[in-house]
């Protein structure tokens, strides 16, 4: 099969699978195996088309108007990896809400309906080309993804539903006007219609685009996308959302979603960073940013007794040190934050559907009222640490890797304020997260305990996302290094 | 002497703040189709006056689904939850007004000159227009409370974003106005099904009463 069919495959699977499960009959086994198979067979077709794009290459479909190249391949792999494994889990998880009467069966079938569009929408968003495209593909994530957010019929879904449309939305406008722009601007230049509409196109010529346009574009994509990549202060949906949301969705969104919207971020960061306007220009922005979404999810985080919530907050702390090794810029900061983004996905993941396990023994998200984890479900408790460890930046871990390179990055460029606030706000990250792990993991537990270890067969995946974030953290896996490093080189403009 | 695009532009601007302001559900919603319905002039407007043929059908598109579906869904809505008016707004009734169209315009006056410069059709006050009702939508977010103002508030500033792309982009391949406006449509939907979830669980419209998520 030749990259393009691949290509068209990977846009048809999802859509596939959604309209099947769909007009599938209530039957729980025949949903969650269609599920599973539409999910399998999305991820394979995904895998092979990153396999083609590892040494460089750019592949072109539907006019150009799509393409994957070695930077969307790195987030399509996100999609392919990370969802996977959170669909696997998602099976056994909603099948316990349907035991416990949270949802119906019907809920779960409208709940697997739009987990394949929302795949759609995201890999809609990540392999256009064309920049009004992907900014549809960012608003399609919000729209196909609302109702799985909200798919508890009760107050706080309602509440949390409304923040997520509306505060997306207006964010999302500004995004809008950056493409808008950017393509006047670009047209001016390129004088086609269809090519100024091309992020590849756009790239080519950066350089005789207008700095001082660019500099506003810029300003209103980072409000825009920033605003769905959960960036302070437009961050104020993500914290409902992804605590309210049910497991598996909370790990998608926090895992992949918050991920595509920062690709968007950075096409529109490598044209103005090409054109004359300079790197300078968007990494000083990209650090402000980073830091101060840093510093107020840290704030908030060390408040938090929802571990949900806390993990919400942790998604945005970690937005912050994507924005901030952008800041960084240079080929080792773009490098680590592109590492970033795989290291949180799977370890974002792998906490979300934790604290899915951790629901079903205590009945509540409150960490205060959990504790003696380690003693009624030790592999649950170890998963956690896992994430918790990863989360923090242990040696060993995925996301030391990231957070080790910005830092030797930061102190290399001279930014001495810089680094000693974003290890500052690391700490605090740090002691807010490991009072937290002791007051759930050991001791005594304190309310009731509903039932005790998950059967293996719903630990599986988070084993899966474990070893991931560990195997990352521990070896060069030379493949996915050659990837971030030709994505690098494309954001660089090499 | 102004000219009938300018004035158009201008009846555009008076009919967001009437949008904005009036407290009647019902009376907000058909002055968010009136104010469509100018937009859908203006488009027919620079379609004559530039041979820009792509607009010709936007005005098609826009005058079916935004002068025509989406206040039809709207009035089904307010006629669904029997609500006729809004509550007292952040700023009071009279200030809040004031404010947004303040703020749009001064707003827009800054933001305009660089919109000019690389604008394919030039027109001094429709790019102004286009910007100050993108604002009011904003500042509709901003300062009004109930779920139903906040719907029309986003249908507000994707009419500016929508003159702003016929200004400044209307020869864009067809498949970006369809994949926008499609996604507009459907938020108008799902934010529709929203507030009639919000009525039902608040018995209220006035989503600053949701304060349920904390923290």
């Amino acid at each position: 099969m030749d990259i393009q069919q691949l290509l068209y495959l990977l846009m048809v699977l999802p859509v596939i699978a959604s309209v099947v499960i769909w007009f599938l009959p209530k039957n729980y086994k025949v949903l969650s195996t269609f599920h599973i198979l539409g999910s399998m067979a999305t991820s394979i077709i995904g895998l092979l088309a990153v396999s083609k794009v590892i040494d460089g290459q750019t592949y072109f479909i539907f006019d150009e108007m799509f393409f994957l190249d070695s930077l969307g391949a790195v987030f399509i792999s996100l999609i392919a990896v990370t969802g996977l494994l959170v669909n696997l889990y998602s099976v056994k998880y909603m099948q316990w809400e349907v035991e416990k009467g949270e949802l119906t069966v019907k809920d779960t079938k409208l709940f697997f309906t739009l987990f394949h569009l929302f795949v759609f929408t995201m890999t809609f968003s990540v392999l256009a080309n064309n920049i009004a495209l992907m900014w549809v593909g960012i608003e399609a994530t919000t729209l196909s993804s609302v109702f799985m957010v909200a798919i508890h019929k009760s107050k706080k879904s309602t509440e949390t539903g409304w923040k997520y449309i509306i505060i997306c939305s207006i964010g999302l406008a500004f995004a809008l006007y950056a493409t808008v722009l950017l393509y006047s601007a670009g047209f001016n230049i390129i004088n086609d219609s269809h090519s100024a509409m091309l992020w590849t196109t756009l790239m080519a010529h950066s350089k005789e685009i207008d700095p001082d346009a660019l500099k506003l574009i810029f300003i209103f994509a980072l409000i825009g996308f920033g605003t769905k990549a959960g960036l302070a202060p437009t961050h104020t949906w993500l914290p409902d959302v992804h605590s309210e949301g049910p497991a598996p969705s909370s790990a998608m969104l926090s895992g992949i979603l918050l991920k595509c919207a920062i690709l968007a971020l950075i096409r529109y960061y490598a044209v103005v960073g090409n054109s004359l306007a300079g790197f300078e220009y968007v990494q000083s922005l990209m650090i402000i940013s980073g830091l101060v979404t840093i510093f107020i999810a840290s704030f908030f985080l060390l408040m938090q007794h929802d571990v949900k919530r806390m993990f919400a907050y942790h998604s945005i702390a970690h937005m912050g040190v994507i924005a901030f090794g952008l800041g960084i810029g240079g080929a080792v900061g773009l490098f680590a934050a592109l590492f970033h983004v795989l290291a949180h996905s799977v370890t974002k993941a792998l906490a979300f559907c934790v604290t899915g396990n951790m629901i079903q023994i205590y009945g509540t998200r409150d960490m205060t009222k959990m504790g003696g984890l380690i003693k009624i479900a030790p592999i649950t408790a170890i998963l956690f640490g896992i994430a918790v460890c990863s989360l923090v930046g242990v040696p060993g871990f995925a996301i030391f890797v990231s957070e080790f390179l910005m830092i030797k990055q930061s102190i290399v460029n001279g930014l001495n304020l810089e680094v000693i606030l974003f290890i500052i706000g690391l700490i605090i990250i740090f002691i807010a997260d490991f009072s937290h792990f002791n007051l759930a993991t050991f001791g005594k537990s304190n309310s009731k305990v509903l039932r005790n270890e998950l059967p293996l067969s719903a630990n599986l995946p988070l084993i899966g996302l474990a070893s991931l974030i560990i195997i990352f953290g521990v070896f060069t896996i030379k493949p996915w290094f050659a990837l971030l490093q030709n994505a690098v080189n494309i954001i660089m403009g090499i | 002497m102004i000219d009938l695009l300018s004035i158009l532009s201008i009846i555009l601007i008076i009919s967001s703040l009437c949008v904005f302001g009036i407290r009647n559900y019902k009376l907000a919603t058909c002055a968010y189709s009136f104010q469509t319905f100018i937009l859908v002039m203006i488009f027919i407007y620079l379609y004559k006056t530039y041979s820009a043929d792509e607009l010709g059908s936007w005005a098609i598109i826009a005058f079916f689904t935004k002068v025509i579906f989406v206040p039809v869904i709207l009035l089904r809505l307010i006629k669904k939850l029997k609500v006729e008016h809004e509550d007292e707004p952040v700023l009071g009734f009279y200030v809040s007004p004031i404010v947004a169209i303040a703020f749009s315009l001064a707003i827009a006056m800054a933001l305009y000159p660089i919109y000019l410069k690389f604008s394919l059709i030039k027109e001094h006050i429709p790019l102004i227009a286009s910007i100050t009702i993108f604002m009011i939508g904003i500042f509709g977010f901003v300062l009004r409370n109930s779920a139903i103002k906040q719907i029309l508030a986003y249908c507000t500033f994707e009419n500016g974003i929508h003159l702003s792309l016929a200004l400044m982009a209307y020869n864009s391949p067809e498949i970006v106005e369809l994949g926008i406006l499609t996604d507009a449509l459907f938020a108008v939907i799902i934010t529709s099904i929203f507030a009639s979830r919000f009525f039902k669980y608040f018995g209220s419209l006035d989503v600053s009463k949701a304060t349920e998520l904390k923290g």
